[in-house]
């Protein structure tokens, strides 16, 4: 793990040098629109869409119209462009945004119906810069800002230029805090970025991944190689699916950079879409550490978080793995949790083994399931092959369940879960004593409560002796 | 160990003192609601018979397995209404269900974020109504069906009260 030299700007300006004039215009109010653009960056990224249509259909109906498909396409493509600009100019218009006298967030949009919208900045979960590639051409950004609820809690401004982008997030990051609003850019130095070497060794040693590739070479030799090409099909699927997924993963945390800066840690990657994301350490809900077989001989983890809003289901329908760092030397993935929760000491943890009698219901993890607490986090252990640690502050429990299946009431174990917010860490406590659980459970929501109590973290940035809520 | 359904209530989920229990009505509502998928049945049966070609052992078939499951689940609402129990303490609220699948889910009043009472059609019309709790984790899974109306709007109202006292940040 190399540490990246020298600090650079968020966001890597990755444009094609393309700048373009004007500014994101704002009326008497205060309230601005985005970047007139806009709807000239919606208009072109339909080209492709269309081209790729009329390719994969180019063998069937199309193709009868001869060399007809090339004005065909072109005619397509201006046409459907040329709506789309018109109606994302509707949009434009329609479009502001500003920052209210109570000190919230405020989005107006909508063409045929308006929507009003007011983003409570004291619950801010994240602010997001990403370039998708088209916004990249003409070196613009979109901001994502995610405020905690349930529901659609997420606004997306696309597209603004770079720098405005910025001071927009950190506008946004600063007044969530409780500073001033017109505060410099937070300063950032660079942590850990992960080699382009480790993450792909990484990706193609994962448990699940190995395996089917290991799979598809078997299949390989036994069908294909002796007795022709049947066993084609199915080493393509056997085979196609992990190449896609190490693919896409790597696509997505090419060059995946941690760095501190005054709003928390962020993060940076991505190879044809860029994203940042600052991780404010008062909004973790809860962290895990992933450690696949094969990592073991490199000591390498993953670390994944939960942050309020950020990948959970109400972000479309795609669940997101927010992930703290793909893969990093556990000291290292150690010491960048720190710095969202101070004094977590995982040796000092006094862990609560699952009775023998587990072993009849989880026949192989059985060994590391085990539940341990300290003054202020619950901490879970899961998983042989794939070890898994999760732990959750208790000032961020929600709730806390004991649940039951039949195969477990047979040996009278129960599991006990510490319910997070929704993301790809979930604390549970596996196949414990049932009573033993009942007993986590209810001191797990008066350690909770306790820690409520006196929680400082919400406003992190404000001098402490100023609870708020 | 007997028949897992004669075992007696574990008591790892429920040694809190003062259940309350919810209303039997609730198995009236959840009864009809059978009854009426039961209709589609008794059609497919009937269109089974009436189906030229069709032997006459598969309607009596079909009819018989649809007969025992229906005594089946007919017994087993009646269980799974005698299981949901929910109990209010100082701070927090306690709901547990289940006969094959327990669960408990204790819920801080000061972390919800919101409280639905809801009712179908058949509900309304037999009275009984479900609250339901929700807070910033989409797995709190916290609802108490089958409550007579005033009971579960005085529920809410006083959850609501309780939640806004204790209310924190996430």
């Amino acid at each position: 793990m190399s540490n990246a030299q020298q600090p650079s700007p968020i966001g890597d300006d990755l444009g094609l040098g393309l700048t373009l004039p004007g500014e994101s215009p704002s009326d008497a109010l205060g309230r601005r629109h985005v970047h007139p653009i806009t709807p000239i960056v919606h208009g072109v990224s339909v080209v492709p869409v269309i081209v790729l249509l009329v390719v994969a259909s180019g063998g069937g109906v199309l193709a009868s119209f001869g060399w007809g498909i090339v004005p065909i396409t072109v005619l397509a493509v201006v046409v459907v462009g040329l709506a789309v600009t018109g109606w994302s100019y509707l949009a434009w218009r329609n479009l502001w945004y500003w920052f209210d006298d109570d000190g919230d967030f405020r989005v107006d949009s909508g063409v045929l119906t308006r929507k009003q919208r007011r983003l409570q900045l004291s619950r801010l979960q994240a602010v997001d810069v990403a370039q998708p590639l088209f916004a990249r051409l003409f070196s613009m950004a979109e901001v994502s800002i995610e405020v905690a609820g349930s529901g659609d809690s997420r606004v997306k401004l696309r597209y603004l230029k770079l720098a405005q982008a910025r001071s927009l997030r950190n506008e946004v990051l600063a007044r969530a805090a409780g500073l001033a609003g017109d505060v410099e850019e937070a300063p950032e130095s660079a942590l850990v970025t992960v080699p382009t070497r480790d993450l792909a060794v990484s990706l193609v040693m994962r448990t699940a991944t190995a395996g089917l590739l290991l799979l598809t070479v078997a299949i390989f030799v036994f069908t294909v190689l002796s007795e022709g090409w049947g066993g084609l099909p199915l080493v393509l699927i056997t085979g196609g699916v992990p190449i896609l997924v190490v693919a896409s993963e790597f696509m997505r945390y090419f060059r995946f950079t941690v760095s501190q800066s005054p709003d928390g840690l962020r993060l940076r990657f991505g190879l044809a879409r860029t994203e940042t994301r600052t991780v404010p350490p008062g909004r973790v809900q809860a962290i895990e550490f992933v450690e696949p077989l094969l990592w073991r001989r490199w000591n390498w983890v993953r670390v994944r978080i939960n942050i309020a809003g950020v990948g959970g289901e109400s972000n479309g329908n795609k669940k997101e793995e927010t992930l703290l760092i793909p893969v990093a030397p556990l000291p290292v993935a150690i010491s960048l949790v720190h710095r969202l929760m101070p004094g977590l000491d995982l040796d000092a943890l006094d862990w609560h083994p699952a009775p023998e009698r587990s072993r009849r219901r989880a026949f192989i993890q059985w060994r590391r399931l085990a539940v341990a607490w300290d003054d202020s986090v619950l901490a879970t252990r899961s998983g042989r092959f794939t070890r898994r640690l999760a732990v959750i502050p208790h000032v961020r429990t929600q709730s806390v369940r004991v649940t039951q299946g039949p195969w477990e009431r047979m040996l009278d174990l129960a599991t006990m879960h510490a319910d997070s917010t929704p993301g790809p860490v979930s604390v549970k406590a596996l196949h414990l004593d049932a009573h033993y659980a009942r007993e986590v459970a209810d001191e797990q929501v008066a350690r909770a409560r306790q820690a409520r109590g006196s929680d400082t973290t919400t406003h992190w940035a404000k001098p402490q002796d100023h609870p708020d809520i | 160990m007997g028949s897992l359904t004669d075992m007696t209530p574990d008591t790892a989920f429920t040694y809190e003192l003062g259940w309350i229990p919810v209303s039997p009505r609730l198995a009236v509502a959840r009864r009809l609601s059978l009854a009426l998928v039961y209709l589609i049945v008794i059609a497919v049966v009937v269109a089974l018979v009436l189906i030229p070609g069709v032997p006459t052992w598969v309607p009596a078939v079909v009819g018989a397995i649809a007969v025992v499951i229906f005594i089946w689940l007919w017994w087993l609402i009646g269980r799974r209404v005698r299981s949901f129990g929910y109990a209010e303490r100082g701070d927090d609220l306690l709901v547990t269900s289940g006969i094959l699948f327990r669960r408990l889910v204790i819920v801080p009043y000061g972390r919800m974020q919101l409280v639905d009472v809801q009712a179908g059609p058949i509900d309304r019309w037999l009275g009984v109504t479900t609250v339901q709790l929700h807070t910033a984790a989409a797995t709190t899974d916290a609802s108490i069906p089958g409550l007579v109306p005033d009971v579960a709007v005085e529920l809410r109202d006083r959850l609501a009260r309780r939640g806004e006292e204790r209310s924190t940040g996430l």
